[in-house]
């Protein structure tokens, strides 16, 4: 744990707020253009990083996320289209009031709710993160081999109801992380006497290819929705008000907390729990869908809380249970950070970064969102075909940025293609990531297991945390395939009555 | 056939080449008990089993569909086919910028990049367009080039220029 001093350092003698407002106003204004995820937000920025201080480049990364959550509401208040997928529960109440006339209210009530689950995210981040990483001491190569089966294993809630895609993209992945140099015996593998192939794709390319490039593949030929207000003003909460929205924001929190930890789980899930749970616990529920002040705060605390909480998982096990943690799973692994509990071991420094760098974000937001409003309502106004055309070429220039190489921008067109065609036919993404950001510490940690022993595969059940992990791997896939077997005949029921 | 069965082959096809591919990966005398070739083996094994599983879920589907006489596609899914031209073509822009782009150079591949992606995706044909071309184009070189201090390529045909 930073001391005090370690902190002032940080906020003094690095570019650490700097990089935070950078990545709070980019997450923003990303968040804000309704088709632009927080994972997307961030898989653009992600290039960017090749080059900086690892910290500072995760600090920055993870106020993107941070920034995109809030960003994402403001489309969802003012035209009903959620900028992010998990503001889409803000929507039902927030739109209600802007038609009431009372947009500057609802952003507001969004804005202080977000800050208020960030920070409560952002503090259960930092006490239950950091006993997790006691664990590092004990982790061999069979531990890691563990942990990142438990990794794979989050692919089994992520099917999107069809499991058989969901290993099949996984599979794919993995495919993709195997070319290059064999990590063990030095043997290049479908590197088909490509140079660029040596070190393989890097999981950036794939993440970019997958997310950006994809969404703007698909968005081609649509339309352009309604148009914001150029007038409206951010209106933030009384006292009263704040004292109101207590209950609600109390339910974010819990929510957000609980779906952050469970892999699979993600702020869209969180938003919309919490969205009912605020109904039933609320004084008022038949407000609610009429343009009630909690059914705005209740989702934005909880998927701001996710936020922090998501990277818990991913900080502590090197499990990311989202699109967005995944991304930043990337950027970790870009700047050959390991993740799990060496990081902590390794690398205290980028986790005080990230600490104090969400920390410098959240308290910033309330002044940035407030301050960036009329801009993030600028960009959306901007017609959509120049949109399209700009982001595009930041996308393309970003990637040059990697390695000045145009061989990476051909990988990252291709697996354009590969991403819209998996889209079309319903294959989710990010088992696919799963398996090029885990494949090669599952396979390396496997291998070396057995090197290790001389092939005997027992080492795996000697090893008390991997047999621990592989437990908790096999359990959540046997939970996640009952649930979605349990769905499936829930629906079919539903089906037979009408 | 329907999207799974399609993709069930397309799963299968990808297998089969990923598995021969594996024959041209060499030996080591560093080699362990997986070798490197294990793994990869392994995946176009399972990738096989699960593409068959969705062709022969996918024709079972078709089958049944048809059986009911329905043997038309959803209005939903003939939309989404007819915008794949659209979307590939919106891809070639960024293949036509690698290409161009060790040639022309950065400022005016991003130049062209911007102004034709925004015609094609149904800017009106006026002044605006070269505008805010090149304002992005500056924009991004003063980003990129100056401030990040990127090696972006001059091009071969400005290389005696700069």
């Amino acid at each position: 744990m930073a001391t005090f001093w370690d902190i002032i350092h940080l906020l003094t003698g690095t570019p650490l707020i700097f990089v935070a407002i950078m990545g709070l106003v980019w997450g923003i204004l990303g968040g804000a253009l309704p088709g632009i995820s927080a994972s997307i937000t961030m898989a653009l920025v992600l290039p960017f990083t090749y080059t900086m201080d690892p910290a500072m480049a995760i600090a920055l990364l993870a106020c993107v996320y941070i920034g995109a959550e809030y960003g994402g509401s403001i489309p969802a208040i003012l035209i009903r289209t959620p900028g992010t997928n998990s503001c889409a529960a803000t929507v039902i109440d927030g739109y209600e009031l802007n038609r009431q006339g009372r947009a500057g209210e609802a952003l507001g009530i969004s804005l202080m709710s977000g800050v208020v689950g960030s920070l409560f995210g952002l503090a259960m981040l930092v006490l239950l993160t950091e006993p997790l990483s006691w664990l590092a001491l004990a982790f061999t190569p069979p531990s890691y081999f563990g942990l990142g089966i438990l990794g794979l294993s989050v692919i089994a809630s992520m099917t999107g109801g069809s499991l058989v895609r969901g290993l099949a993209a996984a599979v794919i992945g993995l495919m993709i992380a195997t070319v290059g140099t064999d990590p063990i015996s030095g043997v290049t593998r479908f590197t088909f006497d490509v140079p660029d192939l040596l070190n393989g794709v890097e999981p950036v390319l794939v993440m970019v290819g997958l997310f950006a490039l994809t969404e703007l593949m698909s968005q081609s030929g649509s339309t352009d929705l309604t148009q914001l207000k150029e007038s409206v003003r951010i209106r933030l909460p009384s006292l009263s008000m704040m004292n109101k929205l207590k209950r609600s924001q109390t339910i974010g929190c819990v929510l957000g907390l609980f779906e952050g930890l469970t892999p699979g789980g993600g702020g869209s899930i969180a938003a919309f729990m919490s969205y009912n749970e605020a109904r039933r616990w609320s004084k008022t529920p038949e407000k609610f869908g009429k343009g009630s002040e909690e059914g705005v705060a209740a989702p934005e605390t909880a998927n701001n809380t996710v936020a922090s909480t998501a990277l818990i998982p991913l900080l502590s096990f090197g499990i990311p249970s989202s699109n967005s943690t995944a991304v930043l799973l990337g950027g970790l692994l870009m700047h050959g950070l390991l993740p799990g509990p060496r990081l902590f071991e390794q690398n205290p420094q980028v986790i005080d970064s990230l600490y104090v760098g969400s920390f410098v974000a959240i308290i910033a937001q309330i002044g940035v969102g407030i301050l960036l409003l009329p801009a993030a309502v600028w960009l959306v106004n901007r017609p959509r075909p120049y949109r399209a055309g700009f982001i595009f070429a930041l996308i393309l220039s970003g990637i040059y940025t990697l390695n000045n190489s145009g061989f990476d921008l051909g990988i990252a067109l291709a697996l354009g293609v590969v991403g819209y065609f998996m889209r079309l036919c319903k294959f989710p993404f990010l088992p696919m990531i799963l398996g090029v950001v885990l494949g090669h510490m599952v396979e390396s940690s496997y291998r070396r297991s057995l090197v290790l022993s001389d092939g005997d595969m027992m080492v795996f059940l000697q090893d008390p945390i991997c047999v621990g992990l592989l437990l908790a791997a096999a359990g959540f896939v046997i939970y996640s395939l009952t649930r979605e077997v349990l769905d499936a005949r829930k629906a079919k029921l539903k089906e037979a009555h009408g | 056939m329907n999207r799974d069965g399609w993709s069930g082959l397309v799963l299968l096809a990808l297998a089969g080449g990923y598995y021969w591919a594996t024959g041209a990966i060499p030996n080591s005398t560093l080699e362990d008990e997986v070798g490197a070739i294990g793994l990869p083996r392994a995946l176009a094994i399972a990738l096989a089993v699960l593409g068959l599983i969705l062709a022969v879920r996918g024709f079972l589907a078709a089958r049944a569909t048809a059986a009911a006489g329905n043997t038309g596609t959803a209005i939903e899914d003939e939309e989404r086919d007819a915008r794949i031209p659209r979307a590939l073509g919106f891809l070639a822009f960024g293949a036509a910028y690698v290409l161009l782009l060790p040639y022309v150079g950065y400022f005016i591949s991003v130049a062209l990049l911007i102004a034709s992606v925004a015609l094609y995706e149904g800017a009106p044909k006026r002044w605006t367009v070269p505008v805010a071309a090149l304002g992005g184009a500056l924009l991004y070189w003063a980003v990129f080039v100056k401030l990040l201090g990127v090696n972006q390529p001059v091009g071969t045909l400005f290389q005696g220029l700069f």
